[in-house]
């Protein structure tokens, strides 16, 4: 028998049992269509958030008060320490030998208006004017930067974000144009390049200030936090050893001693990140397992109901001359046919959903080639394994044996 | 020259600590175009030892050879081979494909005969045509009636050309008219040359043949030859 007449066969035997064989491409698309998707939106949310990490840069991290805070004993502890404050910058900035920039900032939230129209709850930056060289989230898409001498002389000038250009000024050109943050009045200097928004916050909701003039606004007794740019990837470690060294000389304490300030680089967010999302992926993991077994039991299960029927099929088969390999061809034949359809429907649906999800919620979604590879092979293996296993046992059987099983 | 030999062929089931004879022993020779029948009370081991003259199960003791050789030489390969071009099998229970067409259940020894195509279907047409079921072709089995149904059976028994034609109570389920139309069949298949073997219980059937084979309790009682064209 050519192959030819065995595919023609095992669709002919498909389209005989339309019930049986929808039912397991069923089976094989819940357990694909799991994997895909799920694999899909972890590894999108994965990549995604070490990509916004690591575009900190390498070379970058801050100090502040509190650092990573994960339990009440270390709030209340970290509470009592001294506050970080701008002339704290000012210190490691003279000081420092290693560092490209020392960049001051402080956060509060207003709402920013423009004749009549408003942003509400706008996150408003005082920052040093040493900005611009710590990543492309501080690119400018029209008008310039803050420069040094509106830091010196506390200028009421503002760079905002691309949500508060075109909420509050929309097609008018917002350069130049006098808005009000809070009760004070700011000159628009220019508007960031849209950054985009992390897990359905948008980062575009924002307005920078001199650190200086923000402080003569906001009092410079609230505790800032102080972001550092080593010189260069190599001197990174060092840089950051010497940042903590002169900060706890100033406040105090000896080199031994742990620091009373938090570090933070693109590693404890990682590690923080990692820690909390841990238990997120082993429940991803269960959800996955869980549709795997389900699909795969949903097509055993299917393919054994058939083989009492199946069985005698062989029998009648193999009294009029069929060998075993015959039997095992159109039994494997039927089994790909109905797992690889089943796989690529899975594929197919996973990937619609990782784009809805992509699109519909803020979780980013992205197809991974291998959660399709391992989907693909999951349906053919548990297929051929369910498909072609018992015809392999019924094609074992004395022909007489096999046409004994009545349906 | 013979073309089936059984030599102390027997077959034992074990059923849990009994131990089941259904063939104790059986000796006999066919010759190449005999016709014959082999007739026994229920449970005397007709079924059992057709099965086995057919390859399609093996004895527990002795021997059975097959156009002069031990099957139990022969690989699946060659077991197959024998099934699908030398022996043709008629079933009491029909044994057709369910959801194959008349048409299709007859191609089925030629599927595996490897012959394709126009060449498979106008052999398989016209085997049905010999048995009178040639404007039934496309119906199911569960579109015909139960001589319908034998008849395409035997279509496919002979599709494939064989020398041996075994048939085990092919009239049993069927009324006794139709019943004398399925063995004038095989009394013509008979009469083309072929070795044919029925197992039967009624006494008037077997009247076609020439031989009978006489079991009781998986022995072999009586062998009787009769002159004459049956
Ligand atoms: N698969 C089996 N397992 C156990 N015993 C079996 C099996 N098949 C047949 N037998 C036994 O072997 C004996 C012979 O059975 P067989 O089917 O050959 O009888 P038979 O002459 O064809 O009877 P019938 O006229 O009713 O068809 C019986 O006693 C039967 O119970
Ligand atoms: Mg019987």
């Amino acid at each position: 028998m050519g192959l030819w007449e065995a595919i023609r066969m095992g669709c002919e035997a498909l389209q005989a049992n339309r019930l049986r064989s929808a039912l397991t491409i069923l089976g094989t698309v819940v357990g694909v269509v799991a994997v895909v998707s799920v694999v899909s939106i972890t590894q999108g949310l994965n990549r995604y958030v070490s990509q916004e990490i690591l575009s900190m840069g390498s070379h970058i991290f801050s100090l502040d008060k509190y650092g990573f805070i994960t339990s009440n004993e270390e709030y209340f502890e970290a509470a009592r320490r001294k506050d970080l404050r701008s002339d704290d910058a000012r210190y490691l900035q003279d000081h420092l030998t290693m560092a490209a920039a020392v960049v001051p900032t402080a956060h509060y939230t207003v709402d920013v208006l423009w004749e009549g129209r408003q942003a509400k709850d706008v996150a408003l930056v005082g920052i040093g004017s040493g900005y611009a060289a710590l990543g492309d989230e501080f690119d400018i898409a029209c008008g310039r930067h803050l420069t040094y001498q509106e830091e010196a002389t506390r200028r009421r000038s503002a760079v905002i974000g691309s949500d508060i250009a075109e909420e509050l000024f929309g097609a008018v050109d917002a350069i130049g144009q006098r808005m009000r943050v809070g009760r004070e009045s700011f000159w628009v200097v220019g508007v960031l390049k849209q950054r985009g928004a992390v897990l359905g916050t948008s980062r575009d909701n924002v307005v920078l200030m001199p650190i200086t003039t923000f402080e003569s606004i906001y009092g410079s007794r609230r505790s800032i936090s102080i972001i550092i740019k080593a010189a260069s990837p190599a001197v990174y470690e060092a840089c950051q050893e010497e940042a903590m060294l002169l900060l706890k000389l100033r406040r105090g304490r000896q080199p031994w001693e742990p620091p009373d300030f938090g570090v933070q680089n693109s590693e404890t967010y990682y590690a923080f990140y990692s820690r909390a999302t841990s238990l997120f992926y082993l429940g991803m993991i269960a959800v996955v397992g869980l549709s795997v077994v389900v699909g795969g039991i949903v097509m055993m299960n299917i393919m054994l109901v058939a083989v009492t029927e199946r069985t005698k099929e062989i029998g009648i088969r193999m009294a009029v001359g069929a060998r075993r390999r015959d039997i095992m061809m159109q039994f494997l034949i039927e089994a790909l046919a109905l797992s690889s359809s089943g796989g690529i429907l899975g594929v197919l649906l996973g990937a619609l959903i990782a784009v809805l999800v992509n699109v519909l919620s803020p979780l980013p979604a992205r197809v991974e080639f291998w959660s399709v590879f391992v989907g693909l092979c999951m349906a053919v293996g548990i297929g051929v394994v369910a498909g072609v296993y018992p015809a392999m046992r019924a094609s074992r059987l004395a022909p007489v044996v096999a046409l004994g099983y009545e349906k | 020259m013979s073309i089936l030999e059984t030599n102390n062929v027997s077959k034992q089931y074990q059923m849990g600590k009994v131990t089941v004879n259904a063939l104790a022993g059986v000796d006999f020779n066919v010759e190449q175009s005999e016709f014959v029948a082999v007739m026994g009370p229920s449970g005397s081991g007709k079924s059992t030892l057709m099965n086995i003259l057919g390859c399609l199960d093996t004895p527990t003791q002795g021997c059975y050879r097959l156009g002069g050789t031990d099957v139990r030489d022969l690989d699946d390969h060659q077991l197959s081979r024998l099934r699908n071009r030398e022996i043709g099998f008629i079933f009491q229970t029909f044994n057709l494909l369910p959801r194959a067409n008349a048409r299709q259940n007859v191609e089925l020894p030629l599927v595996y005969a490897g012959i394709a195509g126009a060449a498979r279907r106008r052999l398989a047409t016209s085997a049905l045509d010999r048995v009178g079921l040639v404007d039934r072709t496309d119906h199911k089995p569960n579109e015909l009636s139960g001589g319908e149904r034998q008849r395409v059976a035997i279509a496919r028994a002979l599709v494939s050309d064989p020398s041996l034609l075994l048939a085990d109570e092919p009239t049993g389920n069927l009324d006794s008219g139709t019943g004398e139309e399925i063995m004038r069949s095989l009394n013509r298949i008979w009469m083309e040359g072929r070795t044919v073997i029925v197992v039967t219980h009624a006494e008037e059937i077997a009247r076609h043949t020439q031989r009978i084979l006489r079991l009781h309790d998986g022995a072999l009682v009586s062998d009787d030859r009769r002159p004459g064209d049956g």
